[in-house]
């Protein structure tokens, strides 16, 4: 029977409790979370990680209810499982087998035949930039091969969403671009649905769309990162070829604070809900700028007051 | 810069069904299990003790015929003995139905017995890749993670063991019968041994599904390998020492072995002091023979210590199982 999406929402809780002992990870998470490239955030502990764990079946739920992708998690575990992806935080391989075999074999765990899962994992592992390392055993692999292997049996079925627990812990800032680039194409280009799970607040804000902030086992804030940089407009940062000091000189002229960047980008706070003060601005001084990032630590900034008022709220 | 496209390929395909997938997973098991030199050698001496043991039939069967090959050839060594085969054949000629079912069950019995002890040394080698290796590497989360559950994982690990054994048990026990009786004077042999097939296979199954519920266990308790293989040789070890021992002193503490109680199975299922009593009383010659034998290992044939055996495989089932189901977990 061909899987059909039931309901708009990929991800849906209800009341979604899961306690260790006394301890509750989750505390009543209600969520209705649309496709699209959704970011976790959320300090260390905060349980995110669980949240991933209790949709995907690898730990019991205590109370409450949870859908993904329109369907039961308790009782159509597996049937979801079929279409969803999953890299877990840890490294964890299967003990002896070479690259291509293990990814060939989850996809057989997913129900695809021999011969279709061989020719996905060899393609999946193209995708995810291996070359001939796939022909090694994954126990000798370097860390930054170990995460493009789990990126690879993630994907390797073809999933309608991926779950992924800190996909660039451990990686060198260009592997972390390179696997950020992957994940970002894979709902950008692809059409399947990404939940990265993640504290650092820079890969979030550079691929996701959606944002979930959790704290103490609490959905503390979820919006869309347009929105949440709506709320804090005012601010944005302003990359242009030369003429720095000019521009900043004109800025403190007009009372707009001012900051020249260590990355050379000069930070504007010109306090209007839109960028046409700071347009006009670079208009009369004949200033093209090279990019101009509006709300440049929204997301930073909500995340530090929604923990804020968390740690008050506690 | 690859030659060819590297982009993401969507797949509309059809999912294959579950006990496909489990299939997979045992599959990978026996393909890891047969990656060991050893374990290849030991499935392939068992296979040759299968063909010693189709000879040896032939052999007998050969006796259980008058003037055939081999009471002929016999006759060149020793006149006498070539006399005495004639005379037992001749009675064995009239009731060939006791003749062959008794030999072959005893034969079946001790070559049951053999490749049992074979089979669990195969499972001390196999023990690191049953369960003990996906501990270690987190690769729990992996399978709990895909379109299969942790009783299909398990399943999938069981019928791992369990093919494992059917390579250096079962499979040679059907094949030495088949051949043996295929090789036999005559075609009712098939027939008249289908008590001793009936029992090696009753009792070769509900072992092997025991020693590979115990092998599970075992290899459920920690994450070393070395640690799991070292138990599971010491557990047979020292229950194999200790019960001969215990018989004298506390009866009881014999069931700690496992290979104890298998043993005891197999005289319940092979019920070999029949096929003793039956030879006593309608061969002449053996009964004088058979006389001579202990009355306290006759007891022992004749009443094997089954209810106290399957209680302690009862319990060392349930404890393998505690472990495996504490043990086996995504995190």
């Amino acid at each position: 029977m061909p899987f059909q999406m039931l309901s708009p929402f990929v991800i849906e809780t209800q009341s979604l409790c899961k306690a260790y002992g006394p301890q509750r990870a989750l505390d009543g998470v209600t969520l209705q979370v649309a496709p699209g490239a959704i970011g976790l955030l959320g300090p260390n502990g905060a349980g995110k990680s669980t949240f991933m764990k209790c949709l995907l079946q690898l730990q019991p739920i205590t109370s409450g209810s949870a859908r993904l992708l329109g369907r039961e998690v308790g009782s159509e575990g597996r049937e979801i499982r079929k279409r969803v992806g999953y890299t877990p935080e840890q490294d964890c391989h299967i003990h002896g087998m070479v690259g291509c075999e293990y990814v060939t074999y989850c996809a057989q765990l997913c129900g695809l035949p021999f011969q279709v899962a061989r020719q996905r994992a060899h393609e999946m592992l193209d995708f995810v930039g291996m070359g001939q390392e796939r022909y090694r055993k994954s126990d000798t692999y370097s860390t930054g091969m170990k995460q493009r292997l789990k990126l690879a049996q993630a994907i390797v079925h073809d999933p309608e969403i991926v779950f992924l627990d800190e996909p660039t812990n451990g990686l060198d800032p260009k592997g972390q671009a390179q696997i950020l680039e992957l994940v970002h194409s894979l709902w950008k280009i692809y059409g399947i649905t990404v939940v990265l799970s993640s504290h650092l607040l820079h890969d979030v804000d550079r691929i996701c769309e959606q944002i979930i902030i959790i704290a103490r086992g609490k959905v503390l804030v979820h919006d869309t990162l347009q929105n949440l940089k709506a709320q804090k407009r005012g601010a944005a940062e302003v990359v242009v070829a030369d003429r720095h000091q000019e521009l900043q000189t004109a800025c403190e002229h007009r009372q707009w604070p001012c900051e020249l960047l260590s990355n050379g980008h000069l930070k504007v706070e010109h306090k209007a809900a839109s960028l046409n003060p700071l347009l006009t601005l670079l208009h009369e001084l004949k200033l093209a700028p090279l990019e101009i990032i509006p709300s440049p630590n929204a997301l930073e900034e909500t995340f530090v007051q929604a923990l804020e008022i968390s740690h008050a709220a506690a | 810069m690859p030659l060819h496209d590297t982009s993401y390929q969507h797949w509309e395909g059809r999912h294959l069904g579950l006990w496909r997938r489990r299939r997979v997973i045992a599959q990978n098991g026996l393909t890891a299990c047969l990656q060991n030199k050893w374990m290849r050698h030991l499935i392939l001496l068992c296979w040759v003790a299968a063909l010693v043991m189709a000879s040896v039939l032939f052999l007998v069967g050969q006796l259980l015929v008058a003037d055939s090959v081999v009471v002929q050839w016999v006759g060149n060594f020793n006149p006498g003995l070539q006399a005495f085969a004639r005379m037992l054949t001749t009675w064995l000629e009239q009731h060939p139905e006791i003749s062959v079912r008794t030999t072959q069950n005893v034969l079946f019995y001790f070559f049951c017995i053999g490749l049992m002890r074979i089979s669990i040394f195969a499972m001390g080698l196999a023990m690191p890749l049953l369960i003990t290796r996906d501990l270690a590497s987190n690769a729990i989360i992996i399978y709990a993670s895909k379109a299969v559950s942790r009783g299909d994982y398990l399943l999938g690990k069981f019928a791992t063991a369990f093919g494992l054994i059917a390579l250096t048990w079962l499979g040679p026990v059907c094949a030495a019968w088949f051949l043996g009786n295929l090789l036999g004077p005559d075609w009712r042999f098939f027939w008249h041994s289908r008590a001793a097939l009936g029992h090696a296979l009753t009792y070769g199954l509900s072992s092997m599904a025991v020693l590979s519920l115990l092998a599970l266990g075992v290899s459920a308790i920690s994450v070393k390998e070395k640690s799991t293989t070292a138990l599971w040789f010491m557990w047979w070890i020292v229950g194999a020492v200790v019960a001969p021992i215990a018989t004298q002193t506390q009866p009881w503490l014999r069931h700690v072995s496992f290979s104890y109680n298998l043993d005891q199975l197999a005289l319940a299922v092979f019920r070999l002091g029949d096929d003793l009593k039956i030879a006593q009383n309608n061969i002449p010659i053996l009964g004088n023979l058979l006389r001579g034998i202990r009355a306290g290992t006759m007891a022992a044939l004749n009443t094997p210590a089954l209810w106290g055996s399957m209680l302690a495989l009862f319990l060392m089932l349930g404890l393998a199982a505690v472990i495996i189901g504490k043990r086996v977990k995504p995190e």
